[in-house]
């Protein structure tokens, strides 16, 4: 395998979940999500990665983007926005990780589907991709500004969420 | 504040400068109530942070689809590029060329810091750039040239920004080029970006704007490369910065070399560890200096007063008998345990997924447990956890509770994904918290540094260490685990954060860097220490120095003081080795370059008292005080004739075969064999604490059967 395919497998590995978690921020559903990453490789594939390196993370979640919103054009969705969608895929967590994901992290995902598509998108620019305001803004055309209004305002809804939704004492068995 | 204020979030994201910071922090110091909003709002933050990498993935499938698509179009289109890239290169070059001769160069200050500066050789290889170049004119306005010492290559990089902002272009392109030059000749990497325009519209930072220590701009175009040199090791995401071994140099035209020291052992664990499981270390894994300064050499004390001694041996080079081999041996000021100031330790521990292992997390859990022995009441412990959150999970607290301590460390799990910056602030917050104003302050990173959410950029990272090292709290990086050690990262961020920086694999190991030299590896002597040498030409022809290729600095590096350096700690060693050319002998691998027109013809060394003495060279030494600003200088010439190999002392024969060990491990020419490696190291085993030597020559007879690559 040569150097730059072992870059490639690399930077797949590296950025498919985030980029599906993204995409999916968009398109609402796994399914479109994943075949918008997929796209996004392939489209990746065809790219100078060397020259590419050092804006890769900018340029993946750029054409991503330009992938899911695609999808959703292609696709007339009946429901807005779609029931968090919580099955486990093949390359689901190990057990420990599956403890992770506990009841917190539900209420948290269910109450982040429930926000605008905007700010769920922010949301997966930020948490996934780790990206800063400033690219965040450069990605959506907003300004820095607004990305910091925005997310902010995204987490004070979901603050208030979360504690307007009772949690539950002792732990489900 | 109110607690709709922006400014919440994006202090708690890392998103806000200096004073927005403080007038969070202000406003959180003066309102109960807002600092509940914001504990409530980091909950969130953390849990968003925790649960995102959970998401689902691609299926494999999918996977397995791409990849093979990625694979197929490569192989079908390399037999092209070679041709492409030397047309390039020569494009890049006369561009560079035309650019220099201009009277007035455009270049601006910023950009110029960030190459100017980097003294870490790097070597960008040309593979695969070809097909960026259809269509693609390079608008040059603004060129970089830097000099980077010992480096044998020549890089032109040529950039061409998009013309439109990004988010209207769906291609991105740029090239990069790599024109090899003959070996030896003056290295110079020229750099050109295409205006200010790239500047402000690349969002991912291309390079860093130049914090103002010197070596710092050096991680940005080191990052560049971060993710096209991985050793290419099947399921492995180790990451190994490359060296490029530093050439023999003409004591005439170079009299100077400077280095920073560099105490930190963990590139022999590392090897050690590779060797082991009988493979090949990768060549940018093996640091000699760091081999050379796993062992303990007996020095003497330093006199009253100094923070170290200074020892100096020549002897001939056991490789070349031509040569002679110089060693220069710091000694920092042994401090009896009883006298160590008292300590204030911040864990901050990476409880990732990819921390699991058991020589990973489990591992870091006895470790702490032995360095927990070592401490007194007068002493503090707390622990901070990065995985995706950040935590605290035990305030500072009294080295004496014991109980509650053990119990903190015993409750760690491993699990989620790392987002390392957040927690490094929250560690440095802790820290500065329970500042010892005559203490030890130390945050102790113990990772195996995949820091792969949240702040990833290693520029960012670093910013960050560099920032938060100014209040005075050192930083001691621990590398745990394999399969995913991020070597270069964890180097730097000690480089950068006055800190030292071991590679743990086994409990031995965690036993030797914090009990047994506890003192060296937490408490700090002296700081940002700097070696000069200046080589006489009436005696010295040319000089090249072992090791140290990441800790090479500028000339004018030496007496800035705003430059950073290394550290060096209570009864620690440092060794540096020079193979010096003596007067009359050739240099090798110097170039042949044609007579100078405009150059004076006579290059004979003009004659002053010095150069007419029979010194060898001077060691010019500076140092600051643990809690200095201004560094002080120790100046020493050297005359000594050299002695017969075989009568050198053990110490200095074992560190030459240390050393020929190394060139052998990164393929470079060494005369001598496996065999004669040995047998230098055999009979140089002297007291041998810890039976460290004899395991060195274990470790030698692995090297010397491993499989051919």
């Amino acid at each position: 395998m040569s150097a730059v395919d072992e870059i490639f497998d690399r930077t797949v590995e590296r950025f498919q979940r985030p980029l599906v978690s993204y995409a999916r921020s968009i398109t609402g559903d796994l399914e479109s999500a994943r075949d918008a990453v997929q796209e996004t490789f392939l489209r990746l594939a065809k790219q100078d990665l060397k020259s590419l390196e050092p804006r890769l993370p900018a340029w993946l979640f750029f054409v991503c983007r330009n992938c899911a919103l695609d999808h959703t054009r292609k696709v007339v969705r009946l429901v807005p926005q779609a029931e968090p969608d919580l099955t486990l895929s093949d390359d689901s967590p190990s057990p420990d990780e599956r403890a992770v994901i506990n009841e917190d992290t539900a209420r948290l995902r269910d109450l982040v589907a429930l926000l605008p598509e905007r700010q769920r998108e922010l949301i997966a620019l930020k948490f996934d991709a780790g990206f800063s305001y400033r690219e965040i803004a450069d990605l959506l055309s907003m300004s820095i500004s607004n990305v910091g209004f925005q997310l902010h305002s995204a987490v004070t809804t979901l603050r208030n969420g979360w504690h307007s939704t009772p949690s539950h004492p002792g732990k489900p068995q | 504040m109110k607690s709709d204020d922006p400014r919440l979030t994006a202090y708690l994201l890392g998103e806000l400068d200096g004073p927005e910071r403080e007038a969070v922090e202000n406003a959180l110091a003066q309102d109960p109530q807002l600092e509940n909003t914001m504990n409530e709002i980091h909950r969130v933050v953390n849990q968003l942070e925790t649960d995102r990498p959970a998401e689902n993935g691609l299926t494999p499938e999918q996977i397995a689809a791409v990849k093979a698509s990625a694979h197929k179009n490569r192989s079908s289109r390399r037999s092209v590029s070679r041709y492409a890239v030397i047309s390039i290169g020569l494009s890049a070059a006369a561009a560079c060329l035309i650019l220099v001769l201009a009277p007035n160069p455009t270049s601006q200050p910023e950009h110029a810091t960030s190459t100017v500066e980097s003294s870490r050789p790097e070597r960008v290889r040309a593979e695969d750039t070809a097909e960026s170049t259809s269509g693609a004119v390079a608008e040059v306005t603004n060129v970089e040239l830097a000099r980077v010492e010992g480096a044998k290559f020549v890089a032109a990089r040529v950039s061409d920004a998009p013309a439109s902002p990004i988010n209207e272009s769906r291609e991105i392109k740029s090239k990069e080029v790599t024109v090899q030059a003959a070996p030896g000749e003056p290295s110079v990497v020229a750099q050109s970006a295409a205006a200010s325009e790239s500047h402000s519209r690349t969002w991912s930072r291309l390079r860093g704007t130049g914090s103002g220590s010197g070596i710092s701009s050096s991680i940005s175009s080191s990052r560049e490369i971060s993710l096209l040199e991985l050793p290419v090791d099947e399921f492995n995401t180790e990451a190994y910065a490359v060296i490029e071994p530093n050439a023999f140099r003409s004591a005439i035209d170079h009299p100077l070399s400077t280095f920073s020291i560099d105490v930190d052992t963990a590139s022999y664990s590392n090897v050690r560890r590779f060797l082991a499981e009988d493979r090949r270390p990768p060549e940018g894994a093996v640091r000699t200096e760091e081999l050379i300064n796993y062992f303990t050499y007996d020095l003497p004390q330093p006199e009253a007063g100094a923070p170290f001694s200074i020892s100096t041996d020549v002897t001939l080079a056991p490789w070349n008998q031509e040569h002679l081999l110089v060693r220069i041996a710091l000694k920092g000021r042994e401090i009896p345990r009883e006298n160590l100031p008292p300590s204030n330790l911040v864990f901050l521990l990476d409880v990732s997924g990819s921390m699991r292992s058991a020589d990973k997390l489990p591992l870091v859990q006895k470790s702490m447990k032995e360095l927990l022995s070592q401490l007194g009441e007068e002493d503090s412990v707390a622990i901070v956890t990065y995985a995706g959150s950040s935590g605290l999970v035990l305030a500072p607290t009294s080295a004496s509770e014991v109980g509650k301590i053990t119990a903190a460390i015993d409750n760690l799990r491993a699990g989620g994904s790392t987002a390392g910056a957040s927690g490094i602030r929250l560690a440095y917050e802790q820290a500065r918290k329970s500042f010892l104003p005559d203490g030890n302050n130390r945050v102790i990173l113990c990772t195996d540094g995949d820091f792969n959410v949240g702040t990833t950029s290693q520029s960012e990272l670093v910013d960050l260490i560099e920032k938060e090292r100014k209040s005075g709290v050192f930083l001691t990086v621990l590398g745990f685990g394999t399969g995913n050690l991020k070597d270069s990262t964890m180097e730097l961020l000690a480089d950068k954060g006055n800190g030292n920086y071991a590679y743990i694999d086994s409990i031995s190991e965690a036993r030797k860097t914090l009990v047994q030299q506890a003192g060296s590896t937490l408490h700090t002597i002296a700081k940002d220490v700097k070696i000069q040498v200046e080589f006489n030409p009436t005696t010295v022809a040319g000089y090249r120095l072992i090791g140290y290729e990441s800790r090479l600095l500028a000339k004018e590096d030496f007496n800035n003081d705003k430059i950073d350096a290394g550290e060096i700690g209570s009864g620690h060693a440092v060794t540096a080795l020079y193979e010096i050319v003596p007067a009359g002998e050739p240099v090798p691998g110097s170039p042949s370059v044609d007579p100078l027109k405009y150059q004076p013809v006579e290059r004979d060394v003009p004659e002053t008292a010095a150069s007419a003495s029979a010194d060898l060279f001077t060691v010019k030494l500076r140092y600051k005080e643990p809690d200095g600003e201004q560094s002080k200088l120790i100046e020493r010439a050297v005359e000594t004739e050299p002695v017969p190999f075989e009568k050198a002392s053990v110490d200095v024969r074992f560190a030459a075969a240390v050393a020929a060990f190394s060139a052998k491990l990164r393929g470079e020419d060494t005369s001598l064999s496996w065999d004669e490696i040995r047998g230098i190291a055999r009979e140089s085993l002297g007291q041998d604490p810890g039976s460290l030597r004899v395991e060195f020559i274990g470790l030698t007879e692995k090297a010397e059967h491993l499989p051919a690559q």
